[in-house]
């Protein structure tokens, strides 16, 4: 069962939902719930069977799918995407779990298994054609998700999503096609598999054009400034749940995806893109958290807190070293636990007032104390709170890119300033003064089923922030593959000095460092 | 008396098919619409038979044979609709029939 | 005694997850009985690490576990029980001991009792981090975990507005100063390669001058936050906001000492850049000063004590920045009793007048509160550096230092502040304790407090007292890591000049303060005397208008410019592009689709343009393809290549 559980972990939940067609309506929670954990345990037995000390693929799967063109069924898992895996079957158990009253919870619940197909096929494929069928198929379960249970401005939401994406993964695609080209010119055989793509050594000029093709794909999903604009709408719009598995997993996509294809197929483009990237990063970070302070809405907060924090970890994948990108990715799963249960947190009270305009709440900390608590508790984690989990993965980020530039990690680190201000200002006005508005005078407090969902989350914020080695270890691993790898594929001269090359002895290369000084 | 070759056999066809183009462009009468399509359709035909007879094979004229065959059957069909389309509206004018706007 | 470290660390935090539990139920005594008890614990263990210490044992230095690792970087929890942090240890839980038991009294009517202790122990854990980490990133920790609790606690009174405006505040610009902390602890691991201390300061004499200035500069920003050094001193000011033995714990005695602990425990690298240092130590004597000048006239009382903190903290600052750095961690201990005694003692009379902050409200209280007075009045000696008082051996070492490091123009400053120090300290005490009963037409029956609270506070007042006898053996200790550098004026003619001098200015400055204000018929300021309407009074009392300035040049404009950001950039630029992007495409769509008119002669005539289209595309490839020799020479003919 091993040798398929990438398969049966793709898609059991989605024969599980075809299944729950035939279910009755009232034990379609039930069965959800049975099916995601099942899910869950299994994500759970890959990570124990998961041989933290290999740096390369493992559960490697490979089926023909077209050979006459090179696409395969192939699939594999890594460090840098076996804890996305993890984080996202969490939450769809989670988000089950703590669903609310919903009208069609049958289609809902059956809609989110297909979308725990779609994301998990997104972090195993290793194939590129494989990868954008996935990549390209998660739109529709969302698309479904904030159309059908959104908001008022729901269609306007939904399409521009929709539309948005699809069409930075269209020039994805077409990127997809020139590299595999490539490939074929170089080799005489047609690949997409994504670890033959490794091998092939592009020129300079290639790699830049392909960089930037690849680029739109990705920097569409993350979102990166300035194509940032869809996500404050989806937010806005979807429910509670589509906006947790939005921000938690689907933004990640967008990162995962540089580490997995931007670095390793064009490290000296990367390089060549480092600073420019930076800049947006940088923009991303404190231009959206000053535009996070002026909203008006708790979720458009959080929404724009997103992006800001997923500058940081542009940042950190950019740094092009061992420490950057591993705090990137340990920042992706942190950030995926904290902004999760922050969108949980704002869906708690939207439940109990059907708004989310701050201007409505004020001293709620008299009348929530464990609300209060638990949203002070994932705010501090939100903020950067050493010990939490999201600390980690910014210290390394920035950590990291300080090797590249000095001013531009002094200006990104303003980020754990404006990011104390925006979610400070917003807990001030939400939770602390007395409670003014009648309607908030006798709102009951958190319940059990929302405290099943937040608990285990506060739970791993501080798990993961006190003791981040279980992740941080194969992620390092796996990461420090990749950077050797640009390291020996990179051509131009700036590249490799750029990007560290792990094999020499280090300490020999400090030392002289300190001798150049 | 000058030998009549292949071109002047395409330069009938190409007559033919701007004189059907024309028609098919201009008439508002829809049974004028047909005859126009036939001219189009023979003048395709003449230049199916030329061609083949240059080259020597036969399957152009074969062509223009099954073109013949779908273009009487088209307008057997066609007539059909044309006269119940009359029996409704009255007319067979082709500024009334616009139900396919889009 | 690895295990007296553990449960020295810990057993605050197992003190605050016991009152956490208790935090949304009403008030339980034993949710402060227990963590006053476990910091008791905590500090019997520290007083044996710390006698292990003297007699000669050596440093206890643990690794807990790992924390990150990752790369070449590798921070693990470690922890370390030297001279300098056993010193810090000894303050932390004397101090945090003395207020829990204090809040039990002080706290007793409030309904978030429960919540007070659970926060309050959890800062002293943070606080204990803070000093006994063995590397930068735990330090940073504690650091950011004060932070934390300082926010809790300035805010814990969380219906107040004021409150919670004091709290983000104190958090924001401590996180602006942590910005530079954290780009001083990048600086150290990429130069040095770690962030342990020992190995990171061994391979610091190494590293390029001006690697070093920049690694002291952005370290020493980090400690101008925690610390409120100008210019990021405002938030102390207003953290008085928070519940008086918070003020006393961590706004007096620990918290605010942080920024000094960095640069004492950071002193090979100041070492190395004695420039950097005297920067540290203008500030100090600058800040000395300008926190002084605002004590003399404010009206609030713990704000006024809030000013002599920042004040004192200039002179450690002075201390530190000149090398004298077992002086500066001296004094840093005792400033610690003597100011936290004087806190807890204007607790006791906010409690006596119902929260009133206004001492011209006051007088005469000596009789009501006969402890409180005695307290206060022993403190404010302290801290005037009377002999044979803490303040005494403590501050005027560091004019001593100043003296003899030939910085004369810092040890006329710190000289005159003294002076002032005195007078708004006895300003206070004489407006609290003597002259007319002022509060009577308020209709308040002042009351001591509780006797326990008092008893609580009286090791604070016996240190407060003894600390200075402890001059050498604690010379000795810390001086087995700190540089040993004994300060003495060099002839004892001038020393006697000196000490004689200083103590006559100081009295001087006691006398004239009671003169002013201990008699019956003093003027409560109410905005019509002469002195009132002088501008420099006006800038006194506005605190030199920088509270002001930050509100008008920071806040608002940030605040604006989000606003903009939001409505005109996000919404009317960025956003509006993209969907003019797509209406471009609705747009033509929308054209277009008159194209279908459903006319078939219409629709047939565009056929026939479109088939008419194709095919001259077509006849035009195919030309230009069988003419492209031609062509091409006709274009390099013309210059095109």
């Amino acid at each position: 069962m091993l040798d398929h559980i990438l398969s049966i972990l793709i898609f059991f939940p989605a024969l599980a939902g075809i299944f729950g067609f035939v279910i009755q309506k009232d034990s379609i929670r039930a069965y959800g719930i049975a099916v995601s954990a099942i899910e869950f345990a299994l994500a759970l037995w890959l990570w124990f069977a998961f041989d933290s000390s290999v740096s390369g693929m493992q559960f490697m799967e490979q089926i023909a799918l077209i050979p006459a063109f090179g696409i395969n069924y192939i699939l594999g898992v890594d460090g840098i995407s076996l804890f996305i895996i993890i984080l996202a079957s969490f939450f769809t158990l989670i988000g089950i779990a703590s669903l609310g009253e919903t009208k069609d919870e049958k289609n809902m619940i059956i809609t989110l298994l297909f979308l725990q197909m779609t994301m998990i096929g997104v972090f195993v494929a290793l194939d590129a054609i494989v990868f954008y069928v996935f990549w390209e198929l998660s739109l529709v379960p969302m698309l479904y998700i904030i159309g059908a249970w959104g908001g008022p401005l729901r269609v306007y939401a939904s399409v521009k999503f929709f539309l948005y994406t699809f069409t930075g993964s269209l020039i994805m695609l077409v990127g997809m096609l020139f590299m595999a080209y490539f490939y074929y010119q170089a080799t005489g055989t047609w690949s997409f598999a994504i670890l033959d793509w490794y091998r092939l050594i592009l020129p300079e000029s290639f790699q830049l054009w392909l960089f930037v093709a690849f680029f739109f794909g990705f920097a569409i999903k993350v979102p990166m400034f300035p194509f940032h604009t869809w996500l404050p709408y989806a937010h806005g719009q979807a429910p509670t749940i589509g906006s947790v598995i939005l921000a938690a997993i689907l933004l990640k996509m967008g990162t995962y995806a540089f580490i997995r294809f931007s670095l390793p197929l064009f490290p000296d483009a990367s390089v060549f893109y480092m600073f420019p990237i930076a800049v947006l990063a940088i923009i991303m970070i404190i231009y959206t958290a000053m535009v996070a302070y002026a909203q008006k809405d708790i979720k458009q907060v959080v929404a724009y807190s997103s992006v800001s924090h997923m500058g940081v970890i542009i940042l950190g994948t950019f740094a092009l070293n061992v420490e950057g990108i591993s705090g990137s990715i340990f920042l992706m799963i942190g950030h995926g636990v904290v902004s999760g249960a922050l969108f949980l947190l704002v869906g708690v009270i939207y439940d109990r007032r059907h708004t989310k305009m701050m201007s409505e709440f004020g001293g709620l900390a008299h009348v929530m104390p464990r609300y209060a608590t638990l949203f002070g508790i994932m705010m501090m984690a939100s903020v950067g709170m050493p010990l939490t989990i999201n600390f980690v993965g910014e210290f390394l980020s920035l950590l990291g890119f300080y090797e590249q530039s000095h001013i531009l990690t002094l200006l990104a680190g303003i980020a754990i300033i404006v990011g104390a201000i925006y979610m400070l200002a917003a807990y001030k006005k939400m939770f602390f003064g007395t409670v003014t508005n009648e309607a908030n005078k006798n709102l009951p407090d958190v319940n059990k089923r929302e405290l099943v969902a937040l608990i285990p989350l506060v739970l791993i914020t501080i798990w993961l922030g006190v003791y981040p080695k279980p992740l941080l270890e194969p992620i390092n691993n796996s990461v420090e593959a990749i950077v050797q790898l640009m390291h020996d594929k990179s051509i131009t001269e700036e590249a490799k000095s750029r990007i560290p090359n792990l094999m020499s002895d280090i300490e020999i290369t400090r030392t002289s460092m300190q001798e150049v000084h | 008396m000058m030998e009549i070759g292949l071109n002047h056999y395409l330069v009938l066809s190409t007559i033919l098919f701007s004189i059907g183009l024309v028609g098919v462009m201009r008439r508002k009468n829809l049974l004028m619409l047909f005859f126009a399509t036939e001219i189009l359709l023979n003048a395709v035909n003449i230049a199916f038979a030329a061609i083949s007879h240059f080259y020597g094979d036969l399957t152009g004229q074969m062509f223009a044979f099954f073109v013949i065959a779908i273009a009487a059957s088209e307008v057997a069909v066609g007539l059909g609709l044309l006269i119940v389309w009359h029996k409704r509206h009255g007319n067979i004018d082709l500024e009334h029939m616009s139900t396919m706007r889009g | 005694m690895e295990l007296y470290l553990y449960i020295a660390l810990f057993s605050p935090l197992v003190g605050s997850m016991f009152a956490a539990l208790f935090a949304a139920s009403p008030k339980t005594s034993i949710a402060g009985i227990v963590p006053s008890f476990l910091l008791f614990v905590s500090f019997v263990a520290s007083t044996i690490l710390l006698v292990n210490i003297l007699s000669g044992g050596d440093v206890v230095h643990v690794e807990m576990m790992t924390w990150m690792a990752t790369g070449n970087l590798y921070i693990p929890f470690g922890f370390v029980v030297d001279q300098v942090s056993v010193t810090m240890m000894m303050v932390v839980t004397v101090v945090s001991t003395v207020v829990h038991v204090y809040s039990i009294g002080y706290m007793d009517h409030d309904k978030s009792f429960n919540r007070f202790f659970a926060w309050l122990s959890a800062f002293v854990f943070s606080m204990l981090v803070l000093v006994m980490s063995d590397n930068f990133a735990g330090l940073f920790i504690g650091w950011e975990g004060v932070g934390l609790c300082s926010w809790g606690l300035i805010g814990f009174w969380y219906h107040k507005e004021s409150a919670t405006w004091a709290a983000n505040e104190a958090f924001i610009m401590n996180r602006i100063a942590d910005l530079g902390m954290l780009i001083g602890l990048f600086l150290v691991y990429w130069n040095t390669g770690t962030l342990q201390y020992d190995e990171a300061f061994a391979a610091m004499p190494a590293l390029a001058p001006e690697v070093l200035t920049w690694m002291g500069i952005f370290l020493f920003i980090g400690a101008m936050g925690k610390s409120a050094q100008f210019p990021l001193h405002t938030w102390l000011a207003d953290a008085m906001e928070g519940p008086t033995p918070v003020s006393a714990l961590i706004h007096a005695a620990t918290m605010v000492t942080a920024g000094v602990y960095l640069v004492v425990r950071a002193n090979p690298l100041y070492e190395l850049i004695p420039h950097v240092g005297l920067f540290i130590a203008s500030l100090g004597a600058f800040v000395a000063l300008f926190a002084a000048s605002m004590a003399l006239v404010n009206r609030d009382m713990k704000r006024i004590i809030a000013y002599s903190t920042l004040s004192q903290l200039g002179y450690m600052f002075v201390a530190a920045g000149l090398g004298a750095y077992w002086v500066a961690l001296f004094h840093l201990m005792a400033h610690a009793f003597f100011k936290a005694l004087l806190f807890l003692g204007a607790g006791n009379v906010m409690h006596a007048m119902h929260d009133e902050l206004d001492p011209f409200k006051m007088g005469g209280l000596k009789k009501p509160l006969k402890w409180t007075f005695i307290m206060m009045t022993v403190a404010s000696v302290a801290l005037a550096g009377i002999y044979p008082l803490a303040g005494f051996f403590s501050k005027d070492l560091i004019l001593e230092v100043s003296l003899i490091e030939h910085h004369y123009i810092i040890y006329s400053v710190l000289l005159f502040t003294a002076g002032l120090t005195a007078f708004y300290s006895f300003r206070l005490v004489a407006l609290i304790f003597h002259g007319e009963e002022r509060y009577k037409i308020f209709g308040i029956h002042p009351h001591e407090a509780y006797k326990f609270v008092l008893i609580a506070m009286s090791p604070l007042l016996l240190l407060a007292v003894i600390a200075g006898s402890f001059k050498m053996t604690y010379f000795e200790m810390v001086t087995a890591v700190l540089p040993a550098t004994e300060y003495h004026v060099h002839s004892v003619m001038m020393y006697w000049i000196m000490t004689i001098g200083t103590q006559l200015f100081v009295l001087l400055a006691i006398a004239f303060a009671y003169k002013k204000y201990a008699n019956n018929a003093i003027a409560i300021p109410d905005g019509s005397s002469k002195m009132e309407n002088r501008l420099c009074y006006k800038i006194l009392k506005n605190q030199y208008y920088i509270p002001y300035a930050y509100e008008e040049y920071f806040v608002k404009p940030y605040r604006e410019l989000s606003d903009v950001f939001w409505k005109h950039i996000d919404m009317k630029i960025v956003d509006a592009s993209v969907d003019g992007i797509a209406n471009i495409f609705y747009s033509t769509g929308e054209k277009t689709r008159t194209m279908q008119s459903g006319n078939l002669s219409t629709m047939l005539k565009w056929m026939v343009a479109g088939t008419v289209a194709l095919l001259s595309l077509a006849v035009v490839y195919g030309l230009a393809v069988r003419y492209s020799d031609e062509i091409m020479l006709i274009l390099s003919g013309l210059g095109v290549q």
